[in-house]
């Protein structure tokens, strides 16, 4: 409470210091398609005021009344300048920039340029998809979540694995939003690549640290991607062919200047590349993978203040083994639908609401046949889910956020049918969890005086895991027998919920740096339940029950924030310290098939963790060169009483050093070279101890969870963009002058080389045995597993 | 069940493209002792003592062999009969018990003598399993005492088997049973057999083997009467054309054996069986087999209760 009333103060007192006062707002929009910009800033120098535009486009800021001029920032983008008058009443002023930026020569880049320092966010990364694009790409394939694993305080889980793991917490403590609708399952093929086709993505970024009190049910991090809205003036293609993909969109107005459209569509063909390789004659024909995913996105302009948004993803891997001479046949189809609705109202020029409905589906599926015996198992996970978020820019000192969200969650974590022949085998119901998770928040942004800024929100989030279900009771099979509870619908079988506090704040220094400190406390009420050390498709989602509580966890961060040469170079310096409680694990030797007439959570265990560490960041952002260097020194931990004798041991990304250099040049219009290079402390695993012998068989004894430390991971990939020239050159034979004019196709050549001195990182390892002990050959050995070696790859990439 | 384990196997092959030798250091090795002991339905209990060994230490014969542990004092009791165990050398074993430790050791009855491997046996035929009861296992050694207890249950026996030529084969293909399972309680299963005798009149034993996936309960199918097919563990290796690997061939008389095991038991040997499949694969947790023995020891005191049935592969 004492929280609560401290907060109350400081909102009412930066109220108070409204007074005749004008309101500036609008939209800012790309001129050349018509989309809305996230992140433009609109500032007016005179008086040292700003504020930036939302993910819709849209700002508001209130000043003094007066006339002002007034600049519309935007990286990349030439800054355009306004007068405005607003001594007498408010303005709405839509704005279009980069109308002329192909002429203007030498970009000015100042768009974002010291948010860094004045934004009361910490941990936060805000990635340029043009950026990413010029990055040296696995097998062609741009990649966004890769890009992001790049970061300080992010890693990966394998090499070349989607997963990332943000500041010490797992996988599952990530909040990934494809334009508001939630992602549960972010990779393809195995994790090899992201589900986040880069020609549909309009921007990304990531928050790791003191996460605001809009967003919710996640530990560590938010990852937001938005779709592109589609050009609203003309229509368009672009795309491009790689090596083991191609893809294509098409975008264009629904309406000019009030809706427009765009497709996107993605397939890899390794499966046509495999079935060249396989002969018809080979006991393996049959065998394929394949991926494809498919997005698209609707906008349209009702009026000034109402817009409405359609989004939707749908993605689908499948993996088909078969082997003809032992008659057996393996399915493994899985994909994500993702969709969203979307409707943002403006009630005044400081009022912004937007209203969103949105769907995620999940599922994974594993079907084998052999012989006459036939086995399918299922699992998967679908939410319903609204939201309303209202933003109230108050005045140029205070922003207030409040709202609230719903999701109704339908998980299945596994569902079994097994018969043979004529005799189907009683593998229990399909289990279904459903449960509602629902929440509230208000957060208020406001400027204690010129040099603090405070970013405070309280969230009070609610959980109920209701029927119908069954609970398995486990017997020991001699004197007890399993037994079973059964809920009917609608019983409400748990009832979790907790205030969530969250507040960051910056203090900005004297010369131009700014120190911030935040504080976050989490709830988390979906787990993820993974049996292996890397991430696939087969790990489960489980809700919050009665025996999995939720995850809850605080996490302090303090930063020191300074940039150089007119903002040329950012830097930072992050401390962190993240508590977690409530953790699951699969209990020791838990096998998939012990799922099976049996509930998910008891098979777990539960315990504690904690990370910590320290990030150091440096970026140059303009300029021919540019890049970053990132360097993360973190120890992860956790407890679990019923695993390693209830000692602590490392997390299985426990990692002390991580560092990666990314360096861009642009040496002309013509030519982009990157480069990328990483090094880590290797993973941690749990490999034998000591073997035995019982009845023949060499058996192993597993030492303490993940005291093993595969040897270091590093790579160096490079990359090469040709562009095609942009404008065609003409002589007028009259003047004599050359004219340019805009070509209608522009291509590049993307060459990369993935791994470039054929480092053989390890993947896995695992212990080998052959020979026999009689005969004096017996030998056992540890092996290393390496995924690739070098790798080049070339891709075309137009636009039309 | 279990085909998702191979599936999980499958997919650490389709990754594992490059694969080298490396020095690792794995931290954590405690010397334990190991107890692999049995009682079977009409044979005498049998427990061979030895010690864990560090991944990293020899592997030769000689390392082998002094692994065992010799001057233990083993009893074995069932509520009534309590029985020290005879602590029996290779070279020195009492008549009718070299079959057991040949299949124990899985080394030739007739090269027994040419190694020095105790273990003890149970020569009193008071303490031989019988149906019904319960043994427990004792072990002293070094002022250590381990114990276990395992439980005879009455064995189910087969409704029928049979074996029939696999798809266009003629006279090569598994050997099938039907299984009735009892109703309402629990059941687990291990499957072994040992081919006899062959079509061209060979009587050569092999000796009871695991099949590949040897281990089952009955949480699918609980009372339920069913039809399955089992390979045949001793047709693979070298020289073995793929087309019969696994498979019986017409005229191969087979005895199998289905023991009935307890819980604990079972669960030994359902992870023992996982590990052999999965051990090193990343995709699988790492599974330490659990055990009925207490005090730390590794291994298993099993108690098998077997239904023997005897086929003549004929269609």
């Amino acid at each position: 409470m004492r929280f609560l009333a401290t907060f109350l103060l400081l909102f009412s007192c930066a109220i108070s210091w409204a007074q005749e006062t004008r309101t500036l707002s609008g939209v800012v929009t790309d001129a050349t398609n018509g989309e809305t910009m996230i992140g433009a800033k609109v500032y007016i120098p005179e008086i040292q005021k700003g504020a930036l535009t939302n993910t819709y486009g849209f700002y508001s800021l209130t000043v003094p009344a007066g006339i002002y001029e007034v600049e519309f920032r935007m990286a990349g983008i030439e800054t355009e300048k306004r007068e405005v008058d607003l001594t007498s009443e408010d303005v709405r002023l839509d704005v279009e920039m980069g109308a002329n930026v192909q002429d203007i020569g030498p970009v000015v880049v100042n768009g974002k340029a010291k948010e860094n320092i004045e934004s009361t966010q910490m941990g936060q990364h805000e990635l340029d998809m043009d950026e990413i694009k010029t990055l040296p790409a696995f097998m062609g394939e741009v990649d966004l979540v890769k890009t992001i694993q790049l970061l300080p305080g992010v890693s990966s889980a394998a090499e070349g694995g989607q997963g990332f793991y943000v500041r010490g917490g797992g996988p599952d403590q990530n909040l990934v939003l494809l334009d508001e609708a939630v992602v549960y399952n972010a990779s393809h093929l195995f994790g090899f690549f992201s589900v986040f086709n880069a020609d549909a993505v309009k921007s990304v970024s990531l928050t790791k640290g003191g996460m605001p009190a809009n967003f919710g049910g996640r530990m560590s991090s938010v990852l937001e991607v938005n779709m592109n809205e589609g050009n609203n003036k003309r229509f368009g293609l672009t795309g491009g062919i790689g090596v083991i993909s191609s893809r294509l969109t098409a975008e264009g107005p629904l309406k000019k200047d009030k809706g427009s459209f765009i497709v996107s569509g993605r397939r890899t063909y390794i499966d046509v590349i495999m079935k060249n390789a396989i002969p018809d004659d080979s006991p393996f024909a049959g065998s394929s993978y394949f991926f494809y995913d498919f997005n698209m996105k609707m906008n349209y302009k009702i009026s000034d203040k109402d817009r409405l948004y359609l989004s939707g993803y749908y993605g689908k891997d499948a993996f088909e083994f078969a082997n003809q001479e032992d008659d057996f046949n393996v399915r493994m189809p899985w994909g994500n639908g993702i969709g969203s609705l979307r409707w943002n109202h403006l009630f005044n020029s400081k009022l912004f609401m937007n209203v969103s409905a949105t769907f995620t589906d999940y599922e994974f599926r594993f079907e084998s046949e052999q012989d006459q015996f036939r086995f399918q198992l299922r699992s998967g996970i679908r939410d319903w889910g609204g939201k309303v978020d209202f933003t109230y820019y108050a005045n140029t000192r205070n922003k207030l956020k409040w709202g609230a969200n719903y999701v109704y969650h339908t998980f299945t974590p596994i569902g079994v049918s097994a018969e043979s022949d004529d005799v189907v085998f009683d593998t229990g119901l399909a289990q279904k969890l459903r449960s509602h998770e629902s929440a509230l928040y208000f957060l208020d942004e406001f400027n204690v005086n010129e040099n603090i800024k405070i970013n405070a929100g309280l969230r009070y989030s609610m959980f109920q895991h209701v029927g119908p279900f069954t609970r398995y009771i486990k017997g020991d099979g001699i004197s007890t027998q399993d037994s079973t509870v059964e809920y009917g619908k609608g019983d409400i079988i748990q009832f979790y919920h907790g205030l969530e506090p969250r507040i960051s704040a910056r203090w900005l220094l004297p010369d131009k740096s700014s120190i911030k400190a935040g504080y976050s406390y989490n709830y988390q009420y979906v787990h993820l339940t993974s049996l292996s050390a890397v991430s696939l498709p087969t790990d489960i989602w489980y809700p919050s029950t009665s025996k999995a509580k939720p995850v809850q966890g605080y996490q302090a961060s303090v930063g020191y924030f300074r940039n150089f040469k007119e903002n040329m170079f950012e830097s930072s310096v992050e401390v962190y310290y993240k508590g977690l409680n409530n953790l699951i694990e699969y209990r020791d030797g838990a096998l998939p098939g012990d799922n099976v007439n049996d509930n998910t959570d008891n098979l777990l265990v539960f315990g504690d963790g904690w990370s910590y560490g320290a990030e150091f960041f440096l970026k140059k952002r303009t300029g021919k060169f540019t890049g970053w260097i990132g360097y993360t020194w973190s120890k992860t931990e956790r407890v679990f009483e019923e695993l390693n004798n209830g000692e602590p041991f490392p997390a299985k990304y426990d990692r002390r050093h991580d560092l990666s250099v990314v360096l861009s040049y642009k040496l002309n219009e013509r030519w982009v070279f990157s480069s990328a290079f990483i090094y880590a402390t290797g993973n941690t695993l749990t490999l034998p101890s000591s073997w035995f012998i019982q009845n023949q068989d060499l058996l192993f004894a597993y030492g303490a969870r993940n005291s093993t430390r595969m040897a270091p991971y590093h790579r160096l990939d490079l990359s090469a963009i040709w562009y095609s020239k942009a404008y065609k050159e003409t002589v007028d034979p009259v003047t004599q002058e050359t004219i340019k004019t805009k070509k209608k196709l522009k291509y590049n050549w993307a060459f990369s080389i993935y791994n470039v001195y054929n480092r053989a990182n390890p993947y896995f390892l695992y212990i080998d045995n052959d020979g026999d002990f009689f005969e004096g050959t017996f030998n056992i050995s540890v092996q290393q597993v390496t995924l690739f070696p070098i790798i080049p790859s070339v891709t075309w990439n137009f636009e039309l | 069940m279990m085909r998702i384990i191979p599936l999980i196997a499958l997919i650490g092959l389709l990754f594992a493209s490059c694969t080298k030798e490396v020095e690792i250091d794995i931290p954590g090795y405690q010397e334990q002792i190991v107890i692999d002991g049995r009682i079977e339905t009409g044979q005498p209990p049998f427990v061979l003592l030895s010690t864990s060994k560090e991944v990293y230490a020899p592997t030769d014969v000689d390392a082998f062999l002094n692994g065992f542990i010799t001057g233990a004092i083993v009893t074995v009791s069932d509520g009534t009969n309590t029985v020290v165990l005879t602590e029996v050398c290779s070279g020195n074993l009492p008549p009718g018990t070299e079959e057991i430790a040949a299949q124990i050791l899985g080394i030739p009855a007739e090269d027994l003598q040419n190694y020095d491997i105790c273990a003890y046996v149970g020569l009193d035929p008071l303490i031989w399993g019988q149906v019904g009861k319960t043994y427990t296992l004792t072990v002293e050694h070094e002022g250590q005492t381990y114990t276990a207890e395992t439980t005879l249950l009455p064995p189910t026996p087969l409704v029928n088997t049979f074996w029939k030529p696999e798809g266009s084969l003629t006279n090569h293909g598994f050997s099938w049973a039907t299984l009735a399972d009892p109703a309402g309680q629990y059941d687990a299963y291990f499957w072994e057999a040992n081919v006899i005798g062959n079509a061209a009149g060979d009587t050569t034993e092999t000796g009871f083997s695991p099949t590949f996936n040897p281990v089952f309960d009955d949480e699918f199918f609980d009372g339920l009467e069913f039809e399955f097919a089992y390979e045949n563990p001793h047709a693979f290796g070298e020289g073995m054309p793929d087309s019969t690997r696994f498979l019986y061939a017409q005229g191969d008389t087979v005895v199998i054996k289905l023991s009935k095991l307890d819980r604990v038991v079972y669960e030994y040997f359902e992870k023992k069986y996982v590990q052999l499949q999965t051990a090193g694969n990343p995709f699988a947790t790492p599974t330490n087999i659990p055990t009925n023995l207490s005090n730390g020891a590794l291994g298993v005191w099993a108690g098998f209760s077997p239904y023997i049935d005897t086929l003549i592969c004929e269609p």
